[in-house]
């Protein structure tokens, strides 16, 4: 394994952070700062193109936030000043003389208790197979020609074949008068793409890999394309479901995303604050089969959200959130652990150094239980096997689940009959859906190519996965 | 900075081509819960963004590679020019068929009109705030919370070939949830509103219509499960539903192959007998975010009519896809304007329906023209009574449904949307519950 490399950029500046941090400790009773210096490529082929690209989750810049005396302020900028005073004149002229106009207009501001910090100084080195810096571009763009290649050679009815690759590089320092912390790591990400028409019927297959790789993944990419095209053409021929209640089988993919959507998003505690989550009143009670049990945590996995801290300097947690089917606690920001007066759970992360840190996900995903795929589909009469997560949309308020899923595959007397339906839109109400798991198979699988927003934006790295489960869900 | 890089760029003689845009963006954010203010933040942030081109030839075949690069304002001239040299390395083997940049000059700063210009972004922090709570005053229904974003942006594109141009204005953003309690449980619905222009009026109406939707979910029964029925898009739904003529009709989804729009031709088919899309591009479309005087290469950009009464009149597209398929290149305009229909809205609702005005994520899916979601909001029409309903999904095609569908008289505008209020459909199955 090699290891990756700290930023040059803020080891070289990390003195400098220190001091902003002193001089602003004077007027300010908190002041922290994060920097954040993250560069990738990414790199795509499809029929009519190439293009190389720095990746969208690039990044170089700052975060600095203050306790105002009421409430907590902050200032995102990318240029760093030589004079401290300069820096010093922006954040107060949105913490005190912002503060200030808001209240002579009689608009209500929360008063915080001051982030307690121990004090700490730990660093996070992460290793992967290659390093992006020893393959060339021109390599890695060989490699995904290939793929294209072979898959053109495999199929005949594609009307195009698209590979993507993305290498992302994160190393974030985070400094306050307490904490010293600094961590550098790599992800990367790959999608396999195959197009078909039919007259005017046209299907898309999104097939993923991702995980704290480097460029090894590109070999499990080169593995994956027959598999990619095979599901794609079986769903030329997909008929429209016919709506209603169903048994139904999620692969890990789908079970990740219900996971995720379904129960992830409503344990996210910035959402208890603002009574937007159900799950407040659930705290100690059943909200699953007691075969269900559920994590989140930078350090429950080792995925494309695992970190040694989080975007506001708390050291990443594996949270239990769900045991034996009882809801047991959520998950918690900085910000939002000082309303509830609880301690955080490094879960407060930012879209990039631009933007406020909020309550979000991780690695997310359902444990392991002691079931056999085999079996779980021989116990199924009529039902279909969910398979290809599209996209998801969470309701933490009133628990109710959107899930768009690519293809079901038709299960009868415990057989799949190689019958196809495409799209599926699986909806109902989360406790339903979770207390109706009757069986869960013996291995989890983590994905983590996607991106996650709050509501329409903020969007942040994670993963989320799980076994097969068996459950019932309404499908349309 | 766009002084170094330039130096940087006209030093490496391996480069054919060059561009760099210059995006500045400062702003104030606060964030509430309720009414009180929870956070807030600035911010101040340059980027710069760019592309090198290089040509070679293969088989007497002329190519054009690029590549596209981050550059940060706090990067030494060292970084810089490692991090260049390091794209035109990678242009060199992206072997793309070759098309020109676009050639220009040196042109005045446009500053796009708006009355965030009359005062500070920070002292229009207050106005907002307090016009933003005006319209909370219901004993079972309330504003959640509310973000607050106001930018101040300023965009510059430069090149090789001679082009400076720049424009500057505002964006903001309010994203706001609103909460409803009768009987049942207590609800939410979300919405995220985008301007150009300070409009407390706007903001109010805004809001006073959410907290009215939040008292019809709050009372809405689960959906009837119907199996197919007249279904009647209205809202923000709609937009996304007309974004599938939009990007069908690009020149890149053309070149491509994955769209087989021809023009001249009918683009929702033959024997058509709902109404006929009808698609004009606007770049300046009022009070959008997206309104802009160039694209990202320079290209000026004017009002297009794409679709007209059904019927393909031309791609829209930027300038390498332009080149391409042999057209003017329009640029890519990011506002679109679909005419409205021939039914109004109380004719459309003659007859049994079922209404959908807000879906956990309604998603149209350009490729293959799927659409659906969960519902999260709409009416219930059986012939005599009206009830709100909730719960279960709508799947369709677009194929499938654009040959009879009717557009409402009545126009709605969302951002960088100006079209009907209301489509008609038929042939969509309806997941309902009971």
């Amino acid at each position: 394994m090699a290891k990756t490399e700290m930023s040059n950029y803020l080891s070289k500046n990390k003195d400098k952070l220190v001091q902003i941090v002193n001089v602003l400790s004077k007027d300010y009773k908190y002041v922290s700062i994060l920097g954040a210096d993250v560069v990738g490529k990414r790199y795509s082929v499809q029929k009519s193109g190439i293009s190389i690209s720095d990746s969208d989750w690039t990044e170089r810049g700052f975060v600095l936030r203050v306790y105002n005396g009421i409430c907590y302020s902050e200032f995102s900028f990318n240029e760093l000043p030589e004079d401290v005073e300069v820096l010093k004149s922006k954040i107060n002229s949105i913490a005190i003389e912002d503060i200030k106009k808001l209240r002579e207009s009689s608009v209500g501001i929360t008063k915080f208790p001051i982030i307690k910090e121990d004090v700490i100084e730990k660093s996070f080195i992460g290793e992967v197979e290659i390093l992006p810096e020893n393959i060339t571009s021109k390599e890695k763009v060989e490699r995904l020609l290939n793929i294209q290649k072979k898959a053109f050679k495999y199929s005949q009815v594609l009307i195009d074949f698209r590979t993507f690759y993305e290498e992302v590089h994160v190393s974030k320092i985070f400094i306050s008068l307490n904490k010293k912390l600094e961590q550098s790591y790599i992800w990367s990400q790959g999608y396999l793409v195959p197009i078909v028409r039919k007259g005017e019927n046209v299907k898309v297959n999104f097939n993923s890999f991702s995980g704290l790789k480097g460029v090894e993944l590109l070999d499990e990419m080169d593995a994956g394309y027959k598999k990619a095209i095979d599901e794609v053409i079986s769903l030329l021929d997909a008929e429209r479901i016919v709506p209603g209640e169903y048994d139904v089988i999620c692969t890990p993919e789908i079970a990740g995303l219900i996971a995720h959507e379904a129960f992830g998003h409503g344990v996210e505690m910035d959402m208890f604050v603002k009574n937007r989550a159900k799950a407040v009143e659930y705290i100690g009670k059943e909200v699953a089969s007691d075969l269900v049990v559920m994590h989140d945590g930078a350090a429950s996995a080792v995925d494309v959200s695992s970190y040694l801290f989080d975007d506001e300097g708390v050291l990443g947690t594996d949270t239990k959130i769900i045991d034996k089917g009882v809801l047991k606690t959520g998950i918690c920001d900085t910000i939002s652990a000082l309303r509830l007066d609880i301690e955080p759970t490094g879960n407060g992360k930012r879209e990039s150094f631009e933007r406020k840190a909020y309550t979000r996900m991780t690695n997310t995903f359902f444990e392991e239980g002691n079931s056999k795929l085999e079996d779980m589909i021989a116990s199924i009469e009529y039902g279909y096997l969910l398979d290809g997560s599209m996209s998801g949309m969470e309701d933490p308020k009133n628990w109710g689940i959107q899930c768009m899923l690519l293809m079901g595959k038709e299960i009868k007397n415990g057989k799949l009959t190689g019958k196809i339906v495409s799209p599926v839109v699986m909806t109902g109400y989360v406790p339903d859906l979770l207390k109706s798991i009757s069986m869960v198979s013996d291995r989890v699988v983590l994905f983590g190519s996607g991106a996650c927003g709050k509501g329409y934006k903020e969007w942040v790295k994670v993963s989320d996965g799980g076994p097969y489960i068996k459950a019932k869900a309404r499908l349309g | 900075m766009i002084e170094n890089i330039k130096n940087i760029l006209s030093n490496i003689k391996e480069l054919d081509e060059w561009k760099i845009v210059e995006n500045k963006t400062s702003s104030r954010e606060l964030f509430f819960i309720r009414q009180e203010l929870d956070m807030n933040r600035g911010k101040e942030v340059a980027k710069y963004t760019v592309t090198v081109y290089k040509d070679f030839e293969e088989d007497g075949k002329k190519y054009r590679g690029s590549s596209t690069v981050q550059i940060h304002p706090t990067m030494t001239k060292e970084e810089i020019k490692n991090s260049i040299e390091g794209a035109v390395f990678a242009a060199s083997f992206v072997k793309n068929e070759y098309y020109p940049i676009n050639e220009g000059e040196y042109l005045e700063e446009v500053k796009m009109e708006s009355n965030f210009d009359n005062d500070t972004v920070s002292n229009y922090l207050p106005k907002i705030s307090k016009c933003l709570f005006e319209e909370d005053v219901y004993e079972n229904g309330y504003i959640n919370s509310s973000e607050l974003f106001l930018n101040k942006v300023y965009i510059r594109i430069v090149n090789s070939k001679g082009l400076d141009v720049s424009y500057s204005g505002y964006s903001g953003m309010l994203d706001l949830v609103t909460n409803w309690k009768e009987e049942s449980e207590e609800i939410e619905i979300s919405r995220n509103i985008e301007f150009t222009e300070y409009d407390d009026e706007m903001i109010k109406n805004e809001i006073r219509d959410m907290l009215k939707l939040s008292k019809e979910k709050a009372i809405a029964k689960p959906t009837p499960d119907l199996k197919t029925s007249t279904i009647i898009l209205s809202g923000e739904p709609v937009k996304e539903f007309l974004k599938y003529y939009y990007i069908n009709a690009n020149g890149k989804q053309i070149y491509d192959g994955i769209s087989t729009y021809k023009v001249g031709e009918c683009v929702q088919g033959q024997e058509v007998i709902g109404d006929k899309v009808n698609l004009l591009l606007d770049p300046k479309l009022e009070n959008s975010t997206y309104s802009a005087p160039y694209d990202e290469d320079g290209v000026f950009l004017e009002k297009t009519q794409i679709i007209e009464d059904g019927v393909l009149k031309r791609y829209w597209g930027d300038m390498r896809h332009s080149y391409y398929l042999g057209i003017e290149p329009t640029g890519n305009i990011r506002n679109f304007i679909v005419k409205s229909g021939s039914k109004s809205i109380e004719e459309m609702k003659a007859s049994p329906y079922i209404e959908l005005i807000s879906f956990s994520d309604f998603q149209m899916d350009p490729m293959t023209g799927d659409f659906g979601g969960e519902i999260r909001l709409g009416w219930y029409f059986d012939g005599e009574n009206t009830l709100p309903i909730t719960g279960g999904s709508i799947s369709g095609n677009i194929n499938e449904v654009e040959k009879e569908m009717y557009f409402s008289r009545e126009s709605q505008k969302l951002n960088n949307f100006l079209g009907p209020k209301t489509i008609k459909l038929s042939n969509v199955s309806l997941a309902g519950i009971e």
